[in-house]
């Protein structure tokens, strides 16, 4: 039993139109399921990897509302013989995609759950404030269903290295003198050490590497490679350090470069739009984030 | 067949799931200060003649010092949780952090990177898989039911969930504005802080650990009750609609439990000890006699920790759990029913057999 990539869908916005990271992923969300031809109440499990959302709020799951809005389930009556969808966010940064992706996959992998849709938008909640918020307004969803075959994710790595942890820190603060009438604000201030980019690099590049060899794979077997999108070196960055060659890297849409916990949904519908997916046996995830984290997996799935 | 069950369901030791899961060890960090209801009522800005105490069984909570954060309580209930085991935090392969609040100074609450990756630092936990997560109240049995399921199948061995609630502050910002019960930051003045950690680990052969895990999400009411940084404040504020909730919940719930205890052959009779989440005594107490009316029969203990402690949100299972393991008032084989309820609209269920948690949990190494 293993997984299948069914759809992906993203949503970018700009500052000046206010739209939010719900409205965003919602959008995204609705429109991976109309590309999978899917009802949301398909949907037995949905996950919200996205970090930065409208007024920062920190309950209840992003998840639940997203659910809400696109109507997955939203009855309080139990209906016999059918499934509810349960809903909650992750908290991994760069990595959350891939952290969400690793919980679907067993869920859905093993049969308890026959679809589980990830979501993940980001958009600065507060721009007048915000210091330094550094990443692109967007959003996306991938969907993910059950096979019978053996395909899907084959091995899902996650590695910290918090020597450098201090190097990539988000915080939420108090500013007493922030605002429009200095009346005090909880601003969002973003800590990025000139160093982080570059280690972010070196650092997935090592951890793909050995994870390629624990598998006894070649950079040469990759058919195709998904990365992060932030920092915005990251991605080519990162497939010259395993070997991959440049034109094995899918171009994601200027608007979506930048894109902070949605980046590898983006590079993933750039595959989709291309062909490349469709085309490539052998998909190498890799992602990073704060921590510094690593993300790295092997999907494996019958070439189209 | 079985029919599909509403809830994502996944039972213990199965055809399709080689391995049982069970609850190792249990550990909780409780600040020292404590805050009567009749001394936060006193704070209010204004004359509110509300009597929380009387409406809500509660009656005090502990508060943080100003050294305490969200951080410190995870990682005191961290070290106390693995205190309590057989392992070190070198033998974890994963560490959750399921906290709403995350304040690693003052009011400071952090993004990035995530909480569990400070708490495995300082644990030892360096080789471990570590990743936040975000249910509201049901974090840390999300958590648990997450860990289940890769425990279940075989892709890990152990791992702990923990939070650290530093939740009482939003009672202080409710206190300014309170006036009436009407009031939607009332349910604010109930909240009060905690850490906890639960370790769940492959449960060896003849052990039945953990029977069944459920949860699922009543969407319609995902706006309930939201909880976000105050305007004009340090911290955070949460509105609830209260009676809502507790009439989306005593209708929803009831069935959700029905359904999956009969399709696992069980009876709420043979269910020796409910931990429902804790809102309030009159919460509690209600939704105990709603279940029983609804299946006809009623878990034979009912635990009740909200008096002494408040709702320390997503810890509150576990720090009741924690209670009554040290006041030894379970048995060897008792089934348990962890049960959460949480904005979201969340319901979820984790149904265990004590094996020798209850045996162990008094010895510190």
């Amino acid at each position: 039993m293993g997984t299948c990539i069914e759809a992906v869908a993203t949503a970018h916005g700009h500052h000046r139109l206010r739209r939010g990271a719900l409205h965003l992923t919602d959008i995204a969300a609705k429109a991976c399921l109309q590309r999978a031809h899917h009802r949301a109440d398909q949907l037995d499990l949905l996950i919200n990897a996205g970090l930065y959302k409208n007024g920062n709020a920190a309950e209840p799951a992003l998840a639940s509302i997203i659910q809400e809005d696109i109507g997955a389930n939203v009855g309080t009556h139990v209906i016999a013989g059918h499934h509810g969808t349960f809903s909650f966010d992750i908290l991994n940064g760069g990595c959350g995609m891939l952290t969400a992706a690793l919980l679907v996959d067993g869920f859905v992998g093993h049969g308890s759950a026959r679809h589980g849709m990830i979501v993940a938008g980001d958009v600065d909640p507060s721009p007048r404030t915000s210091h330094r918020f550094p990443f692109a307004p967007a959003a996306g969803a991938v969907l993910i269903g059950h096979t019978d075959n053996s395909y899907g994710f084959e091995k899902i790595e996650l590695r910290t290295f918090s020597e450098h942890a201090s190097l990539f820190e988000i915080r939420l603060e108090w500013e007493p003198e922030a605002g429009l009438l200095h009346r005090g604000r909880n601003v969002i201030e973003v800590a990025e050490d000139p160093r982080f980019a570059t280690l972010c690099t070196e650092l997935a590049s090592h951890t793909a590497t050995m994870f390629l060899e624990s598998l006894g794979l070649h950079a040469d077997a990759i058919d195709l490679l998904i990365a992060s999108q932030y920092p915005r070196s990251f991605a080519l960055g990162v497939a010259q350090g395993i070997g991959i060659p440049a034109a094995r890297v899918p171009i994601v849409a200027r608007e979506l470069a930048a894109t902070h916990t949605a980046g590898p949904i983006a590079a993933l519908e750039a595959a989709f739009v291309s062909g490349q997916f469709g085309r490539a046996r052998r998909t190498l995830f890799v992602t990073v984030g704060a921590g510094i984290t690593v993300g790295v997996a092997l999907f494996v799935h019958p070439v189209s | 067949m079985q029919p599909t069950p509403w809830m994502l369901v996944e039972s213990g030791r199965s055809a399709d799931a080689p391995f049982a899961a069970r609850f190792e060890s249990v550990g909780v960090k409780l600040p020292d200060h404590v805050v009567s209801t009749r001394e936060l009522m006193a704070s209010t800005r204004h004359h509110t003649r509300i009597d929380l105490e009387r409406l809500t069984g509660i009656h005090e909570r502990r508060v943080c010092a100003p050294d305490e954060t969200s951080l410190t309580l995870a990682i005191d209930a961290a070290r106390d949780c693995l205190a309590r085991s057989r392992y070190t935090g070198a033998e974890l392969d994963v560490v959750i952090d399921a906290s709403i609040t995350r304040y690693v100074d003052g009011s400071t609450h952090r993004f990035e990177p995530p909480l569990s990756l400070t708490v495995k630092e300082a644990i030892g936990a360096r080789t471990a898989i570590n990743f936040d997560i975000s249910n509201a109240c049901a974090g840390m049995l999300t958590g648990v039911f997450i860990l289940h399921d890769m425990i279940r199948r075989g892709a890990i061995r152990r791992g702990m969930v923990v939070s650290g609630e530093r939740i009482s502050g939003l009672g202080s910002n409710a206190a300014r504005s309170i006036r009436s019960i009407l009031s939607l930051q009332l349910a604010s003045l109930t909240l009060g802080d905690a850490g906890a950690a639960v370790i769940v680990d492959r449960a060896p052969e003849g052990i039945k650990g953990i029977l069944l895990t459920g949860f699922t999400t009543l969407a319609e009411h995902s706006r309930l009750c939201v909880g976000l940084p105050a305007l004009h404040h340090p911290g955070a504020v949460m509105f609830t609609r209260a009676r809502k909730i507790h009439d989306v919940a005593m209708q929803g719930g009831p069935p959700l439990i029905e359904e999956i205890l009969e399709q696992n052959g069980l009876s709420l009779g043979e269910i020796d000890w409910l931990i429902p989440h804790q809102t309030s005594v009159r919460a509690i107490r209600a939704g105990e006699r709603v279940l029983s009316e609804r299946l006809g029969e009623r878990p034979k203990n009912v635990v009740v920790t909200v008096d002494k402690y408040g709702n320390t949100a997503s810890t509150t299972l576990f720090v009741a759990l924690h209670r009554y393991l040290t006041e030894r008032q379970f048995h060897s084989g008792d089934k348990i029913l962890l049960l959460s309820v949480a904005s979201g609209l969340q319901v979820g269920v984790v149904l265990f057999e004590l094996d020798d948690l209850e045996v162990n949990h008094g010895h510190v190494h």
